[in-house]
């Protein structure tokens, strides 16, 4: 287990390496001139080379990829250009934000779509079945911000049930009032898609052979569904956890925008519209390894659900 | 009388064609009894209906099956059970096991939880009580270990324990009746024997009848107290086992014992299923091969490596293939034999360097194979070819039967227009003994011997000089096999090509070669003559090769 | 029958493509959907061609009109506002711009001035501006689908491209790939999305190209899967041992046997790349300002719900309903036709 830790911390560094190079040469050479952009519309030709030669903007490529890199390395976040506030500090405000929206929604997504899945695979091709797909494929057409804009106009305008908008410093009082409705259309918008998912899992699990020697065992029906095929469906469901585990980070930025959630997703999208390179970069590189942190813990986590996993 | 099985019909509900539903019949009208402490043997092809039939039974079949007829277990018909009380049957007074050991057990629990399921399940034993019990159930099974087995999983095993493992879960809870569907199929021929010797000594012991399904005459003559031969789901004849072998009486029977190929008396020409029912006699045994044809093919301390990682940054040496020797000659053929394992495939594919060798030489016509250059290596690609095992898996299904033949024309430029290649495959199709119409077909449209034929004319096409043969026909069942072994001989004969014929199985082995490479992790265990290897087999791995062969029904002297 | 005319039916049968479309005209859902599909694609055909809602952009109808359903608005109660009585003043002798008045009046009398008549209802009603919806919702059709497709097909050219490579060759050139994929799958899918967003701004083609070159992953990894079961399956083993050259393996081969896993994600990707432009367009960050999509019809109907103005919002909704429920139902039905084990195959 040690070496195969080692192995995939060992692993990671050239991965990280890359995105480093990928963030850094894309925002170089496609984006615009940062020294023009912090400069300000209004800037004198003296401002600009002044701010350039303040950013180190004036010396050789490698030269500023190794400034980028001992930033990295050394936690140097940056300051955001617009705001001047240490990126850092942004990082540890606006997290716990949209941690308080998305954990909910995924633990729910999950919650409800395993055994709405569940059933429907066991009456594979029976009316009911075919017409959830059917739901679920309409469902899954109408754009997401539809669902944001009739929901919040119906449950939060028209109808009063929840506020609107807004958001407050104590954890509960978010989840107790700000929470549920972006929660709610979050959940019912993704409950489409991982039925469906979890629908197949169950399936392929369904049709295999050790299936049919529980049968001939004697077990029941429920035995066999719940027992055996739920747990071997567990494998392919907790990847896709882990894999949609990094998602929950950057957050739906789109509720974040709507429910003018201090959130990371709402700061990215803002720091896009402004510009605000340091924020992009910072966020981008910083998740970047975050994801692959937690793809190595599910991949450790996989061993201890799968017995015929082997960590080399 | 246990089991009574009294006109059973069984039809697969195939989906609707314009509004009409479509049905497939693969049981017609099967009725048969089982007795107590008997073992009773269904034989018949892939298609018969046999696993059909012994699957109804306690209704294992999929959603789309409609059963009829009437299934008696002790006088209750089976057919008109409610779920909840054939439940209480399953596992408990009737118990399966199936042919693939690693796909029926589930591979995310113990051995030990599976094996203590319908012990809890039927017997209301406690957790603890079912583990103690599982244990004896895994020493009886003659399981190594089986107290760390337990705690073992499915994956872990080898595929004669995991097998031992589907027949304790099977006894588990001392049933009347075992079935057991093509329990040794999947499994090298020595594992085989411990097996039917494990089934035979515990059907004894516990005096439990057994329902044994199988296409193998040999195992089921050995077993089997009555046997009933099925054929596109009716039973064509039945009877006790003695008769059956001594003096069968349905052709299809006949024809299916005749078309054996027997280790005892190998003929020039193995018998096909409708050539013994139109009548056709056996011929005369072959003319013996000239011992001083030129040597073909030389290879010298052959040797293959495949590199595994270990540890972090490690590396692991698998020698797959060492030391073989032989010598190939013109017109004759080389047959390889050797289990799972045992390197044989590798060292096939090796020679056309499939595989690239660690070491040796591979000398074809003064040249050695393994220097050659690219270019060299194509041409030589036409004198020496392959034909595999999968005949599913060896076409490409998205080429026509033409465009497969016409492929490799094409890439060495045989030929000097369309129409020549294209009248060249067509000539090959007849010689291979398939209809002209076959060239625009696909694949899918094939049975698996015919697809076989195909490749063998795929390989042809090249006027090659040596045929691979890896496991070409281990996939196929008798009597299409004894069609493909003729076509083999009698191509051989018409165009003095040679073999190196790869199997498990040493009766088509016996048929086909001169001489014999017997294998064994990687390492050649014997060579010889064929007549030598069988008559008088040095090497105790050999011997005990030539011993797990089923031979079918012996009278007792 | 006669024995000639037997023999030369036999000939060709049908191939893999044959079976699925005889399998997918059976699907009565399927069929539907697809010719659904096939009428907006003629219809976006057309509307590219400037056949239909060419002259979306301009203002024919009141401000917010409704649908011509509803009727006419309400004509505005005007509070009542004292008219002033008595004369007008006459201002010419202190307005400085009094002279010039007369020579004004005759140049712009030689201007041409439209007076369109305002509609008071329009078939789907208008938006803010008094913009005809019926033909924004067009045009938008048309830039969001063009959108959606452009981009799948780039995204699926590269991913079968490199996963092709990844997999059959393995190796060096797959441990670097693997390492490309590594990069671009590790930063979250939307992070991504904007980051390129911000350095490469707003348009069409940029949408294509952003949506294009971060949605690659998913198919590279199946293709490269396929190609690396394909690679040792035996039909592949021969065409080595009859001497078929690398590229005929791979692309003559593997993947006409692949095409089909190839197709049905590429389906997926067409409407997952369609609902992403509309969110971007949203944002702000998709097409350009003079164009108009889904998503700015959205961007635009959020503020208009409030007013109650809904017309808009549902114009584009159905619009984008049909047409996508309609090409996943295809894509569906498609998978299905293509299913069966492709006989032989496994």
């Amino acid at each position: 287990m040690a070496a195969y830790l080692i192995r995939r911390l060992w692993q990671m560094v050239p991965t990280l390496f890359g995105v480093v190079l990928l963030v850094f040469f894309l925002f170089k050479y496609f984006g615009g001139d940062p020294a023009e952009i912090l400069g300000g519309l209004n800037a004198t030709p003296e401002q600009i080379a002044a701010i350039r030669q303040q950013l180190g903007l004036d010396q050789s490529v490698w030269v500023q990829l190794g400034i980028y890199f001992k930033s990295i390395l050394s936690f140097d976040w940056g300051k955001s250009w617009a705001t001047n506030e240490a990126v850092g500090h942004l990082f540890a405000t606006r997290l716990p934000a949209t941690l308080t929206v998305m954990l909910p929604i995924l633990i729910l997504d999950v919650l409800i779509a395993l055994p709405i899945a569940m059933w429907v695979a066991y009456r594979r091709g029976s009316l009911a079945d075919r017409t959830i797909m059917v739901i679920a494929t309409v469902a899954l057409s109408i754009s997401f911000l539809v669902y944001i804009i009739v929901g919040q106009y119906l449950f939060g305008f028209q109808l009063g049930w929840f506020p609107v908008q807004g958001w407050s410093d104590s954890v509960w009082t978010n989840l107790a009032t700000y929470v549920p409705l972006p929660v709610l259309l979050a959940v019912m918008v993704g409950l489409a898609p991982q039925t469906r998912l979890y629908r197949t899992f169950f399936l392929d699990e369904m049709g295999q052979d050790y299936v049919r020697t529980a049968r001939a065992k004697g077990l029941t029906e429920n035995s066999v569904m719940f027992k055996h095929v739920l747990r071997n469906a567990m494998i392919p469901i907790l990847t896709n956890i882990g894999l949609a585990l990094p998602g929950v980070f950057v957050g739906s930025f789109l509720i974040e925008v709507f429910f003018s959630i201090p959130g990371l997703g709402r700061e990215v999208l803002l720091a896009v519209n402004r510009s605000d390179y340091p924020v992009i970069q910072a966020v981008t590189v910083y998740l970047a390894a975050i994801t692959m942190i937690i793809n190595l813990l599910v991949d450790v986590m996989f061993k201890v659900v799968d017995p015929r996993v082997v960590l080399k | 009388m246990l089991l009574s099985i009294q006109d059973l019909r069984v039809a697969f509900r195939m989906g609707r064609v314009d509004g009409v539903l479509q049905r497939t019949e693969a049981v017609k009208g099967v009725s048969f009894e089982v007795a107590e402490n008997r073992t009773v043997a269904l034989v018949g092809e892939s298609g018969s209906g046999k696993s059909v039939t012994a699957m109804s039974i306690l209704n294992l079949l999929p959603d789309n099956a409609e059963r009829s007829g009437k299934i008696l277990w002790q006088g209750k018909d089976l057919l008109h059970t409610p779920m909840a009380e054939l439940q209480k049957l399953r596992g408990r007074e009737i118990a399966c096991v199936f042919q693939d050991p690693m796909t029926s057990l589930n591979p995310v629990f113990t051995v030990g939880d599976q094996l203590a399921e319908p012990l809890i399940k039927h017997l209301g034993l406690s957790n603890k009580a079912a583990l103690e019990r599982a244990e004896a159930l895994l020493v009886e099974v003659g399981m190594p270990e089986p107290k760390r087995r337990l705690a073992a999983y499915p994956h872990e095993l080898s595929g004669g324990q995991q097998q031992r493992v589907m027949i304790a879960m099977a006894l588990a809870c001392e049933p009347k009746l075992l079935i057991a569907d093509e329990p040794t199929t999947a499994l090298d021929v020595t594992i085989q024997r411990q097996i039917l010797e494990l089934i035979a000594e515990i059907q004894r012991k516990h005096r439990m009848s057994v329902l044994f399904i199988s296409h193998d005459l040999g195992v089921v003559g050995e077993i089997a107290d009555e046997v009933l031969v099925m054929r596109h789901g009716v039973i064509r004849e039945q009877g006790p086992v003695a008769g059956i072998f001594a003096t069968p009486k349905d052709t299809y029977t006949q024809a299916l014992l005749a078309c054996r190929p027997s280790l005892d008396h190998p003929p020039a020409r193995l018998m096909v299923i409708d050539d013994h029912i139109a009548g056709k006699a056996r011929r005369a045994p072959a003319a013996a091969k000239d011992a001083n044809a030129p040597v073909v093919l030389e290879v010298k301390s052959l040797a293959k490596s495949f590199w595994l990682k270990q540890g972090l940054f490690g590396k692991r040496e698998f020698k797959a293939v060492q030391g073989v020797n032989f010598k190939l000659r013109k017109g004759h053929t080389l047959g390889v034999v050797g289990e799972s394992g045992s390197g044989k495939t590798t060292m096939g594919l090796t020679l056309l360097r499939l595989h690239e060798p660690t070491h040796g030489e591979v000398i074809f016509d003064g040249q050695d194979l393994l220097k050659i250059s690219a270019a060299e290596r194509q041409v030589m690609r036409r004198r020496i070819q392959i034909v595999f095992q999968n005949p599913y898996a060896s076409l490409n299904p998205r080429l026509t039967i033409g465009q497969t033949l016409i492929e490799p024309m094409a890439i060495h430029k045989i030929g000097a227009s369309t129409t020549e290649r294209e009248q060249r495959a067509r000539a090959l199709l007849q010689k291979v003994g398939l209809d002209d119409s076959a060239f625009g077909k696909y694949p899918h449209e094939f049975s698996g011997g015919q697809r076989q034929r195909v490749a063998i004319a795929r390989a042809l096409t090249l006027d090659p000089e040596v045929l691979v043969l890896d496991e070409a026909v281990s996939a196929l069942d008798v009597s299409v096999q004894a069609q493909v072994l003729n076509l083999l001989r009698d191509l051989q004969d018409e165009l003095g090509l040679s073999y190196v014929f790869i199997s498990h199985d040493l009766a088509v082995v016996r048929f086909i070669s001169d001489e014999v490479l017997v294998m064994k992790d990687g390492v050649v265990v014997e060579q010889a003559g064929t007549e030598q290897i069988l008559a008088a087999p040095r090497e105790e791995y050999t011997q005990r090769l030539l011993a797990a062969i089923p031979r079918g029904y012996r009278a007792a002297a | 029958m006669s024995t000639p005319a037997r023999v030369a039916r036999a000939e060709h049968s049908e191939g893999v493509w044959h079976a699925a479309w005889r399998r997918f005209r059976s699907d009565r859902v399927g069929l539907f959907c697809a010719v659904v599909v096939t009428a907006f694609l003629l219809l976006i055909i057309v509307a590219a061609l400037g056949g239909v809602a060419r002259n979306w952009q301009k203002e024919v109808g009141v401000a917010n009109a409704p649908p011509t359903l509803l009727g006419p608005r309400p004509a505005e109660a005007t509070g009542v506002i004292e008219v002033p009585q008595g004369p007008n003043v006459d201002l010419s002798a202190i307005d400085p711009l009094a002279p010039r008045y007369k020579e004004w009046d005759e140049r712009a009398a030689k201007f041409k001035t439209e007076e369109t008549v305002k509609a008071e209802t329009l078939p789907m009603g208008a938006d803010r501006l008094g913009r005809d919806v019926l033909s924004k919702a067009v045009k938008g059709t048309q830039i969001s689908v063009f959108v959606g497709v452009m981009a799948a097909l780039v995204a699926t050219g590269l991913g079968t491209l490199l996963g092709a490579f990844a997999g059959f060759f393995g190796g060096k050139i797959g441990d670097l790939l693997e390492w490309l994929y590594n990069v671009f799958e590790a930063i979250p899918g939307i992070l991504l999305i904007f980051a390129f967003a911000a350095v490469f701004g707003r348009g069409i083609s940029t949408v294509v190209l952003i949506l294009g070159l971060t949605g690659w992953t998913g198919l590279y990894r199946q293709v490269r899967a396929e190609f690396i079961k394909h690679r040792n399956r035996e039909y592949v083993r021969s065409a080595e041992a009859i001497g078929a050259s690398v590229w005929s393996r791979m692309f003559s081969h593997i993947l006409p046997n692949v095409s089909h896993v190839i197709l049905v994600r590429m389906s997926l990707l067409v409407v997952g790349f369609i609902k992403a432009e509309v969110i971007l367009s949203y944002l702000g960050l998709g097409v350009g300002i003079e164009d108009v999509s889904w998503g700015t019809m959205l961007a635009e109907a959020q503020s208009e719900l409030i007013l109650g103005h809904w017309w808009q919002l549902v114009a584009a909704t159905t619009f984008m309903a049909v047409f996508v429920t309609a090409f996943s139902l295809m894509a569906d039905a498609l998978r299905d036709a293509l299913d069966p084990k492709l006989r032989g195959l496994e």
